[in-house]
């Protein structure tokens, strides 16, 4: 027996190549429609059978079990044994009518030579068959360019009745999201797929892209081999731009929302979810999903297309989820937001004043928006911190709180689920003395982790005094998120203050978090102690402390920094792409230097673990060891701890 | 046996004689099988218990052998199918065979004749 195409020494048999010339693939994909695909898998053709006779026979013989042959040409059904072969007579008698397929298991037969034959295109069509496909590509082993031109118009007529409906793609962009995948991703978003069942009969007419039948049963995206398009290799040469990089309308005061969509799509574990398709659009349950929306806001970053793009259907969303939405930490914000939306809806130009949103809210209701709308299996209701959603995965860390009685020393845990860190600016006189000025982001988490006498109408009440007590509390991180976002509390809108600190705020490109880190907070309390717990986990040495572990180590990747007043600031991003940073102020991009970043005033900070950075210096095969060790977890036993302690 | 006696009405009318030679009840049987879909969730049900059992996958090792002892464009398919029908049929365990023929047992008294 012969083996199949794919292996160098096949050749196919003087009748296979002599109907492949004279008929190529049309009668391959005429068959498509009747290969009809049995449990478990296996490819089988299903013949018309009329209501006295369900069973495919002989058209000689009338035999209906054993091997039996359809003839390609005229659909002849034979049957074919070593001792008589009535396949092999209708080949004898009709010149040409030499191959058919084997109607038990779609094979192909070549009746003079006796045996299966093999071709790769007619192989093509039975995988497509067998994978639900309804219409077939030809692949290009035959030459034929996937999707494009051949074949789409030139099915004749053989076997009419049995026309597989061919779809030409490559063109075949339909109106709206037509269900997204497959296809060319790089192609602004609207890349057509077989969901979009966009079907063109012989006369031409196309059926409507959308259907809801076909949306529900997401027979998943056509596989088109992909071939670069004129565009893609002029994206990709030295010296063109970076690569996602693509301004934001800005739609009426919404730079608050650009400048943190920039942010979030040069976030590389979020990029690299969106692009590669992680979030499905064609399966997608939700009619109004944020996660779709962010979907196409990457494919249209990064399509190569470099005029600026509207964040529309974002802002539109977002804001219509906001209005409705009834858990406003108080009441101003929902006034800012009736306003924001009576003036985008009425006027669209720019307004400066209170329409005005913060970044860092809309930063959070982005986040949550997406969590919400993210695909089922993941979510977690109600755990942030056990969250496999992709922004909870790439955004959300744990921030530990530990409160110390005084009186005891009992110190109580809690565990707490955060998207990012919000860093106080204001410092007493006295802490600027103590601590390293709060102008530099080192200085404001120190600030953030020092131990902070609770004042005495704040006692907690302790377990093992069993009174309340006055306390000290100091905040560490417990555990570090893929990507770390810093957010300056420079706004307060508390009811006596309402202002803005313009304090400048310096800050790292490189950042390493190993002392903030519960382990060695702990550690440094305790006097730098080697402490041996018994049985759950250890505290202490430089096994898992992450003083130089890479797990700690950040990069800065993007900055949201906010100019101007309170009540009429603009935002503005700064991303880090390819050593070089550029200013993303709303549709215009530029290219700066790293002073005009370092001078910029911080509002929002985003750092990405350096494993996953590309602006680190770490080579490849590093970066895919550390892949795993996503998130640096620790773990601290506590009680037996202070026992020891307190005793000592 | 029920069965039997029925045989005559099996016929069609205006067939002749020469066709009582053939094994007019397995046609019969075969038929009843194919009409009611019973034969169809038979076979993938020994498709499925062969699977199971390994012997798809030890057959498929013979024939890889018999075609490697013979040289890859020495064999035709009908060589390999009658070289390796008998080894197949001998090593279908009997467990599966006894599934199969209870099945079968139990349509045919399900079925009327």
């Amino acid at each position: 027996m012969v083996t199949k195409s794919s292996s160098p020494c096949y050749r196919p048999c003087e009748h296979l190549v002599d109907y492949k010339s004279k008929h190529s693939t049309r009668g391959f994909r005429a068959l498509q429609r009747c290969i009809v695909v049995l449990p478990p898998g296996r490819p089988s053709v299903r013949t018309l059978s009329c209501d006295e006779d369900p069973v495919p026979r002989c058209a000689s013989c009338a035999k209906s079990h054993g091997r039996l042959y359809a003839c390609l040409i005229c659909s002849t059904i034979s049957c074919y044994s070593s001792s008589s072969s009535h396949a092999r007579s209708h080949a004898l008698e009709l010149p040409g009518h030499e191959l058919a397929i084997d109607l038990d298991r779609a094979e192909l037969f070549c009746c003079i030579c006796n045996d299966q034959v093999y071709d790769a295109d007619f192989d093509w069509v039975v995988v497509c068959a067998q994978s639900g496909k309804k219409h077939s590509v030809v692949s290009s082993g035959s030459g034929n360019a996937g999707g494009g031109g051949d074949g789409c118009g030139g099915d004749s007529g053989n076997g009419a009745s049995l026309l597989a409906k061919h779809t030409s793609f490559s063109n075949g962009r339909t109106s709206g999201n037509a269900g997204g995948g497959g296809g060319d991703r790089i192609d602004g978003g609207k890349s057509a797929s077989s969901l979009a069942k966009c079907t063109s009969f012989s006369n031409g007419r196309t059926a409507p892209p959308l259907n809801v039948y076909s949306r529900k049963r997401n027979r998943g995206a056509e596989y088109k081999p992909w071939e670069p398009s004129s565009k893609d290799p002029l994206v990709l040469e030295r010296g063109a731009a970076p690569l996602g990089l693509r301004g934001l309308t800005n739609m009426g005061s919404t730079c608050f929302m650009n400048s943190v969509l920039q942010a979030l799509l040069h976030t590389p574990p979020l990029r690299s979810y969106f692009l590669g398709h992680c979030h499905n659009k064609a399966a997608c349950q939700s009619k109004v999903c944020l996660g779709c929306d962010m979907d196409d806001m990457f494919a249209a970053a990064f399509s190569g297309d470099r005029t600026p793009y509207s964040p529309a259907q974002f802002l539109y969303r977002r804001v219509k989820e906001l209005f409705s939405s009834f858990s406003f930490p108080s009441h101003e914000k929902y006034l800012f937001l009736f306003s924001f939306l009576n003036s985008w809806w009425q006027h669209a130009a720019n307004l400066a004043g209170y329409e005005q949103q913060d970044a860092h809210d809309f930063f959070i209701s982005a986040v949550e928006g997406i969590h919400a709308n993210s695909q089922q299996p993941e979510l977690r209701k109600g755990n942030d911190a056990e969250c496999r959603c992709i922004v909870h995965r790439v955004f959300s860390g744990l921030l530990r709180s530990d409160v110390t009685c005084t009186a005891c020393g009992f110190t109580s845990t809690k565990n707490d689920p955060c998207v990012d860190i919000s860093l106080d600016l204001e410092s007493t006189a006295l802490e600027k003395q103590i601590y390293a000025s709060s102008s530099t982001l080192l200085g404001c988490l120190d600030r953030f982790t020092r131990p902070e006498r609770l004042g005495s109408n704040e006692r907690f009440f302790c377990e093992s005094c069993q009174s309340r007590q006055e306390a000290v509390k100091q905040m560490s991180v417990r555990k570090l998120p893929v990507v770390l976002c810093f957010h300056v509390k420079r706004f307060e809108h508390s009811a006596k203050n309402y202002r803005k600190v313009d304090t400048y705020v310096q800050f790292p490109l490189s950042l390493n978090m190993a002392c903030y880190l519960s382990s060695s907070i702990a550690r440094l309390r305790h006097g730098n102690r080697l402490i041996f717990v018994e049985g759950k986990g250890e505290l202490g040495g430089d096994n898992d402390s992450g003083s130089t572990s890479p797990s700690s180590e950040f990069e800065l990747f993007a900055v949201v920094s906010h100019s101007g007043k309170l009540d009429g600031g603009h935002y503005v991003a700064y991303l880090r792409l390819g050593g070089e940073w550029y200013k993303c102020d709303d549709a215009w991009i530029t290219r700066v230097g790293e002073s005009v970043v370092r001078a910029t005033q911080a509002y929002m900070l985003y750092y990405v673990q350096r494993s996953l950075s590309d602006e680190s210096s770490t080579t490849i095969p590093e970066r895919f060891n550390q892949h795993q060790t996503l998130v640096l977890d620790e773990k601290i036993g506590y009680t037996s701890l202070l026992a020891d302690a307190v005793q000592a | 046996m029920e069965l039997e006696c029925r045989r005559a009405s099996l016929h069609r009318p205006g067939e002749d004689l020469h066709k009582r030679d053939e094994p007019s009840l397995q046609e019969a049987i075969n038929l009843k099988l194919v009409e009611s879909g019973e034969k169809e969730k038979l076979k993938d049900l020994l498709r499925e218990r062969l699977i199971e059992c390994g012997w798809k996958d030890e057959l498929k090792a013979q024939c890889r052998a018999f075609t490697r002892k013979r040289g890859r464009s020495n064999v035709t398919i009908d060589e390999l199918v009658r070289a390796i029908t008998p080894k197949g049929r001998a090593l279908v365990p009997d467990d599966v065979k006894a599934e199969l023929l209870q099945r079968i047992r139990t349509f045919l008294l399900s079925v009327q004749f």
